[in-house]
């Protein structure tokens, strides 16, 4: 084999912070080479600059061992380096067709495009990753998560391109829809691409990868050849010190009863939904993507559109809206936090402490900074949030960070029955049990956790109880502490009780 | 049922100020006798061409994301002066003054395109402070008085001629609406401008020069309100340095009308043009119904709230 893509020393300054700092190691000719690291080592900056979409202060890369100084996206692409992001990098009101060609759409003269050819390619490319079904005139936003990935990754190969950087490209997906990517990213690499592998699923990495980088605080710590090394090797390697990652105790003893739900609906997202929730119970509620287990927790922060049925807190009925649930206790922890649960423009100290502003202030409602500075200090420390200073602006810093201040945030609120949307998404493999730490903290002190999320490890791990969704409709309710995964991933597959058509 | 329901609101969603239009057309065909007449309806179009081309290049702006170019009413009344001069003053040609128009206008949206893109301005900011500093050059070069003379009869043709019952400028229209709509959604220059309006982040990543791209589009629309100019001095026989404020909102209206997403990436260029004609019959049916004046304005207003909120059925359809 020989080397693809080499990295020499690549160092990329920002203000304040020193994202990468003389990073070298090297992709050989058609292997899958797993990138891993905790979130702000460096892995996106590295692949910006692979990408042409920024550039390194000092070192340089070589392809195939000419030299390689992308200015822009455009050269990038050009030489053959295909990205795929793991933001959303799609056009959600043009067709797959647009989507699959966009920057390349095939034209005769006068620009004119060629919809016949553009039309028959996709068929060809879809049907060489087993996609053929996807379907041609849909806007992308109503395509499902897998399939735009799908069409990314056609996209990619459209350019037909040598060397194919994959950032993330299973969050988003569901179980079935990773397998076909997993199938896929195995093919492109017999048929001699050379892939980079972004992910911070480390059960992913061993299946696929041949070869392993690990940065940590945008340093090269270690490059393996995926036999040589395991699962503690690797994480021992991105948080530098050993670990190991257990789930904390589950409370014994469930108190009364705080939420009530009852036939709960919503059309197109969820139907005739009912549980309940004690004090100190860990609830979760999974499904496949689409299963409504978003819009189900959203619905009981006031946040969705119900049609039917009724929510009581502490035995008196509830008032669907945001306003009403916060004054009766209930807090929410967006899945999609760097949009929603965080304000960029505001300061790090003034995020964590905005639910609670109130609280906090002395008379008159004059804010009082030094209770904020203490509250959002005590955080930003349990969380091991990365910033210059408490006055440092959310949007500075890395995205794993923001991420971060937003976790802080919603649980500053201080809730005595707190919905948390997807907690552990794309945050680094400490702070996931940092996390879930807090929740068997929480659980201790009598709060009421409805755990939404796709993680089965975190439902047979934390949960006192799980509710799986499929297609709306509760599939099972089972006991946390006897299920395992492949049963409740089986209800939410509906292959246990395959329902009448 | 349920289906038939959401497929419905979809497309009252998408295609509402069509029915609100129709229904209007409907109901004057019934009220007045004229209005359903050739002449009365080739009078509508012609009245109806010069924002309806000026609007093509506002849509080509809001596609791409750019918020929107106010600039385009004061383009458009820079231009007409700039075409009567030569015609009056320098004795030139019809066709040499047209396109001493239409460069006046692209170099405009040139300068335009350039704040937006190089210096990073917001586009409505920059729009804003050229639409006045226009008028002012317009207001200097003119010494506030109105060009006319025997010489503008030369954009006679242009503006007031007929190819048998049709009007030239109607001709015109049309002929632009084809080309634009051809642009839009057959090449690749159209494509990315969807794009870009789409997802302006995916496009360059993509490779699209989105810049280059926005620059263009500025200097389209800019080039298309210097015909406008072109054509509203001829319609008029003079010019004023004034002459373009009264089409500032007619031109926005047209394209939010149209169902534009000030945001990018959503709109046809045929809605455009429908929401041009609408524009232009309301004001036509409310003289041939012997509104007076005042109540006509309320009447225009409620009409286009009415319209507009049909449009928004699927913002309050979708949580």
């Amino acid at each position: 084999m020989s080397a693809k893509l080499e990295f020499h020393g690549i160092s990329r300054a920002f203000p304040g912070v020193q994202a990468l700092d003389r990073v070298s190691f090297d992709l050989q000719a058609g292997e899958v080479h797993a990138l891993v690291g905790e979130n702000g080592a460096g892995k996106s900056t590295l692949i910006r600059i692979l990408a042409g979409a920024d550039q390194a202060t000092s070192g340089s890369m070589t392809l195939e061992g000419r030299p390689f100084q992308p200015k822009s996206p455009r050269e990038a692409l050009q030489q053959g380096i295909a990205t795929i992001y793991q933001e959303k990098n799609w056009l959600p009101l043009r067709n797959a067709l647009f989507n699959l060609w966009l920057g390349r759409e095939p034209a005769g003269r006068g620009a004119r495009l060629k919809f016949k050819e553009m039309r028959e390619q996709s068929r060809k490319l879809l049907a060489s990753l087993q996609a053929g079904n996807l379907p041609l005139d849909l806007p992308a936003e109503r395509l499902s998560a897998g399939r735009r990935q799908i069409l990314e990754i056609a996209r990619a190969l459209a350019r037909e391109s040598s060397l194919l950087v994959m950032d993330e490209p299973t969050s988003a997906l569901n179980p079935p829809e990773q397998e076909a990517l997993f199938a896929i990213v195995d093919n492109l690499r017999r048929q001699g691409l050379t892939i980079l592998y972004v992910s911070h699923r480390l059960e992913e990495i061993f299946r696929l990868a041949g070869r392993v980088t690990v940065l940590r605080d945008g340093r090269h710590v270690a490059t393996a050849a995926i036999g040589d090394t395991d699962r503690d090797a690797l994480i021992r390697a991105m948080i530098g010190r050993d670990w190991s990652g257990t789930f904390p105790p589950r409370r014994s003893e469930l108190g009364e009863v705080l939420l009530e739900v009852e036939g709960l609906s919503s059309p197109g997202a969820f139907q005739d939904v009912s549980f309940t929730l004690r004090q100190g119970e860990v609830l979760g509620v999974t499904g496949l993507s689409g299963s409504g287990k978003e819009e189900l927790g959203l619905a009981l922060f006031g946040a969705w559109p119900v049609r039917a049925g009724r929510v009581s807190v502490n035995g008196r009925p509830l008032k669907l809206s945001p306003g009403e649930a916060i004054r009766r206790g209930l807090g929410y922890l967006p899945a999609d936090r760097k949009t929603e649960g965080i304000i960029p423009e505001l300061s790090v100290r003034r995020n964590i402490a905005l639910p609670v502003l109130k609280r906090l202030a002395g008379s008159f409602g004059r804010l009082s900074r030094s209770r904020e500075e203490q509250l959002a200090r005590g955080w930003v420390e349990r969380l091991k949030i990365k910033t210059p200073g408490l006055g440092e602006l959310c949007s500075n810093l890395s995205g794993g960070n923001q991420q971060k201040v937003a976790l802080a945030k919603g649980l500053a609120a201080e809730a005595r029955v707190l919905i948390l949307a997807e907690p552990t998404q794309e945050v680094d493999v400490a702070v996931k049990f940092e996390i879930y730490r807090l929740i068997a903290e929480l659980s201790g002190q009598g709060v009421g956790i409805i755990l939404v999320s796709g993680e089965l490890n975190e439902m047979v791990g934390l949960c006192h109880s799980v509710l799986v969704l499929r297609e709306g409709r509760a599939a099972a309710f089972l006991d946390g502490r006897t299920a395992d995964r492949e049963t409740i991933l089986r209800y939410a597959l509906g292959q246990t009780a395959p329902p009448p058509k | 049922m349920k289906l038939s329901r959401a497929r419905l609101l979809q497309f009252l969603s998408e295609n509402g100020f069509i029915v609100i239009f129709l229904l209007w057309c409907l109901f004057l065909a019934l009220a007045t006798e004229n209005f359903l007449t050739l002449p009365n309806l080739m009078t509508v179009l012609r009245q109806a061409s010069i924002v309806g081309i000026v609007a093509i290049g506002e849509a080509l702006i809001v596609l791409l994301g750019a918020g929107m170019d106010v600039s385009l009413a004061a383009i458009l009344g820079l231009a007409g002066v700039l075409v009567a001069s030569a015609l009056t003053a320098l004795g030139l040609p019809a066709a040499l003054a047209i396109l001493i128009g239409l460069a006046a206008g692209g170099a405009v949206g040139l300068t335009n395109g350039i704040l937006v893109t190089r210096m990073r301005i917001n586009g409505i900011v920059v729009t804003l402070g050229m639409m006045y500093a226009l008028e002012g050059v317009a207001l200097v070069y003119t010494g506030g008085q109105t060009i006319f003379g025997p010489s503008l009869a030369a954009l006679e043709p242009l503006a007031r001629g007929y190819l048998g019952p049709v009007p030239v400028p109607v001709i015109v229209l049309f002929l632009f609406y084809a080309a634009a709509y051809y642009f839009l959604n057959s090449t690749v220059w159209g494509a990315h401008i969807y794009a870009v309006g789409n997802n302006e982040r995916a496009s360059w990543l993509s490779g699209i020069p989105v810049d280059r791209l926005r620059l263009s589009g500025y200097v389209a629309a800019g080039i298309l309100a210097g015909f406008g100019g072109a054509m509203q001095a001829g319609r008029l026989g003079s010019a004023t340095a004034a002459m373009g404020s009264e089409f500032l909102f007619p031109i926005l209206t047209a394209v939010i009308l149209a169902g534009f997403s000030l945001s990018g990436g959503r709109g046809k260029i045929e809605h455009v043009l429908i929401a041009a004609v609408f524009l232009t019959t309301i004001n036509n049916g409310l003289i041939l119904l012997g509104v007076p004046l005042n109540i006509q304005k309320i009447i225009a207003g409620a009409i286009l709230v009415l319209a507009l909120s049909l449009d928004r059925l699927r913002a309050r359809s979708r949580p």
